[in-house]
């Protein structure tokens, strides 16, 4: 039995293997890769096209995230998912569920705009957070808008590591309206992997944040673990 | 006969007791497809604007303002200030049924007073029709779209009551499997497939607060509507909708809760405070703009199921 999560950028494939989790990740277009000699009557399906994958059962990525993030941190909470396209808060207890999907503002899609607009590589974001001396005060959190700020905190003599840090601030403060107050937090998704963005959110809630060894795969971790129980 | 616009629930049997003909500006604007400027709620930012352009060929209007929506108390006097000549309409917070009855009669002198008092019973029989198709619904008889099709057009039946009655009667039953009971409680989505998206992902909707709300009321003269409408639970502090929700979704067995809230609208601040009160699992949704119910919003309707299958 494997679980698959295909979403909006990514493809997963995880299996449990002598009590080892393992897995691969490739990009959606590719997802027919992970699967190749795989029975459709073995696959657990979940993220944005479960449906239209080959599938034995699937379970919805929100579902999926919930067994997932259990595996790594029984006590969990509320889960955090920032992906590309949408971030999903996960209020385990109380089974809300929130949704931003109004604008990428909160979402890596916004991340990516303003490395795109610096000319600096998405992964080095993390790095140049970690070399600020200061924080700028950033209040925009529409790409935009985010940019135009961060220009005029570049002209009036903050350095490249510190407005990006305080992009991080406005970024982690935009997401923390929507998590509700909660013991234990668990943070997933691609976006995790930015070091600066997750410092900045565990300074913003003033708590710790879990994270699991490999944030990506925890949906087709927890759609395996759905359906095997 | 005189077209008469609302902007909620007003009593349509007084409507055509008075000789008029209610149209609710709300009912067409799931399926619209139109986008308002300069907007809070859709729902009030659309019907005021095709109030305005003069899309409804309405003669007049009632804004229901007090205990029901600030939003539609402003949108409401632009409409009013377009020139269509406008009545308020307020019901008391307290539930006072003489306040009510004032209002009632200050409504009727607007409307020209009553010519048809045989049409309260007439309607009066017709919610009873409404509240058993309710009845059948709850048991799987009648889907939960169709039963949200019909209650919801309680609030103006038309504007021809005979044609409605001819509608009810022609409602086909139908052995409709539950297997996750729902109650929807709040205002009413704006997406014209919610019943059915939600039947599509095994949720089968046993409850439609608001509607609900629209063949509850009824009398069979101004004295016993305004005792009867001061219960309209929308108009009434929180405590009394809780209470009247408490012992409906009891009586309904329902197995979870789906809180609809529409972007700008007070009611979402209710959501904690229902929560709270509410012993059930809910799931809470933000609606914007009409049409179909984004994907979104599906991906969290299956998910609240398998929360239910779970528990
Ligand atoms: S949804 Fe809320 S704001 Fe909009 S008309 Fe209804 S009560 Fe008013």
């Amino acid at each position: 039995m494997i679980g698959l999560d295909v979403g909006s950028s990514t493809a997963k494939i995880v299996r449990i293997e002598d009590g080892e989790i393992r897995y691969e990740i490739t990009g959606t277009h590719k997802w027919r890769d992970l699967v190749e000699g795989i029975e459709k009557e073995d696959i657990i399906s979940t993220g944005y096209f479960r449906h239209s994958v080959p599938h034995k059962a699937s379970v919805t990525e929100i579902t999926a995230a919930m067994f997932g993030a259990e595996y790594y941190f029984p006590e969990v909470e509320v889960i955090v998912d920032i992906g590309g396209q949408d971030t999903k808060v996960i209020d385990v207890k109380r089974n809300n569920f929130i949704i931003n999907d109004k604008c990428s503002a909160g979402t890596g899609a916004f991340l990516e705009f303003v490395a795109n607009y610096f000319k600096i590589e998405l992964n080095e974001l993390g790095s140049l957070h970690e070399r600020a001396k200061r924080i700028p005060h950033i209040n925009n959190t529409c790409g935009v808008f985010a940019v135009s700020e961060m220009i005029s905190q570049l002209v009036a003599g903050y350095s490249q590591e510190e407005v990006v840090a305080g992009m991080h601030y406005a970024f982690a403060r935009r997401i923390s309206f929507m998590i509700p107050e909660a013991g234990t937090i668990v943070l997933i998704g691609g976006t995790v992997k930015n070091k600066g963005m997750v410092s900045a959110l565990q300074d913003i809630l003033k708590k710790e944040i879990l994270i699991p060894e490999e944030p990506q795969i925890v949906n087709a971790l927890g759609a395996l673990k759905y359906y095997s129980g | 006969m005189p077209k008469i616009g609302i902007t909620a629930l007003v009593p349509p049997e007084l409507i055509f007791a008075c000789g008029g003909q209610p149209y609710d500006v709300n009912n067409v604007i799931p399926a619209s497809k139109k986008y308002s400027k300069n907007k809070l709620c859709a729902w009030t930012a659309i019907w005021q604007e095709m109030l305005v352009k003069r899309e409804f060929g309405i003669d007049s209007l009632i804004v229901v303002a007090g205990g029901d929506c600030h939003n539609a108390l402003v949108d409401g006097q632009k409409a009013a200030m377009s020139g269509i000549p406008t009545h308020f309409f307020f019901y008391p917070f307290d539930g006072d049924h003489k306040y009510m009855e004032s209002q009632l009669y200050s409504l009727c002198s607007f409307l020209g007073d009553i010519k048809y008092p045989e049409k309260f019973r007439q309607i009066k029989e017709l919610k009873k029709a409404g509240q058993l198709i309710d009845k059948k619904r709850i048991n799987g008889k009648i889907s939960s779209a169709e039963t949200f099709r019909i209650l919801i057009s309680f609030s103006d039946l038309w504007g021809d009551p005979d044609k409605f009655k001819r509608a009810i009667a022609t409602v086909q039953e139908n052995d409709i499997e539950i297997n996750n009971r729902i109650a929807l409680i709040g205002v009413p989505p704006i997406y014209h497939d919610f019943h059915d998206i939600a039947q599509s992902l095994d949720l089968q909707i046993v409850f439609d607060e608001l509607p609900y709300e629209f063949v509850r009321h009824t009398g069979t003269g101004i004295s016993e509507v305004a005792r009867d409408y001061c219960d309209y639970t929308f108009a009434r502090p929180l405590d009394f909708r809780i209470e009247f929700l408490q012992k409906e979704l009891e009586k309904r067995k329902v197995d979870g809760v789906i809180h609809y809230t529409q972007f700008a609208c007070h009611h979402m601040l209710e959501d904690e405070i229902l929560r709270n009160r509410l012993d059930y699992p809910m799931l809470t949704i933000q609606g914007d703009l009409p049409g179909k119910t984004p994907e979104q919003i599906k991906l969290r309707l299956e998910a609240f199921r398998e929360v239910l299958e779970r528990s």
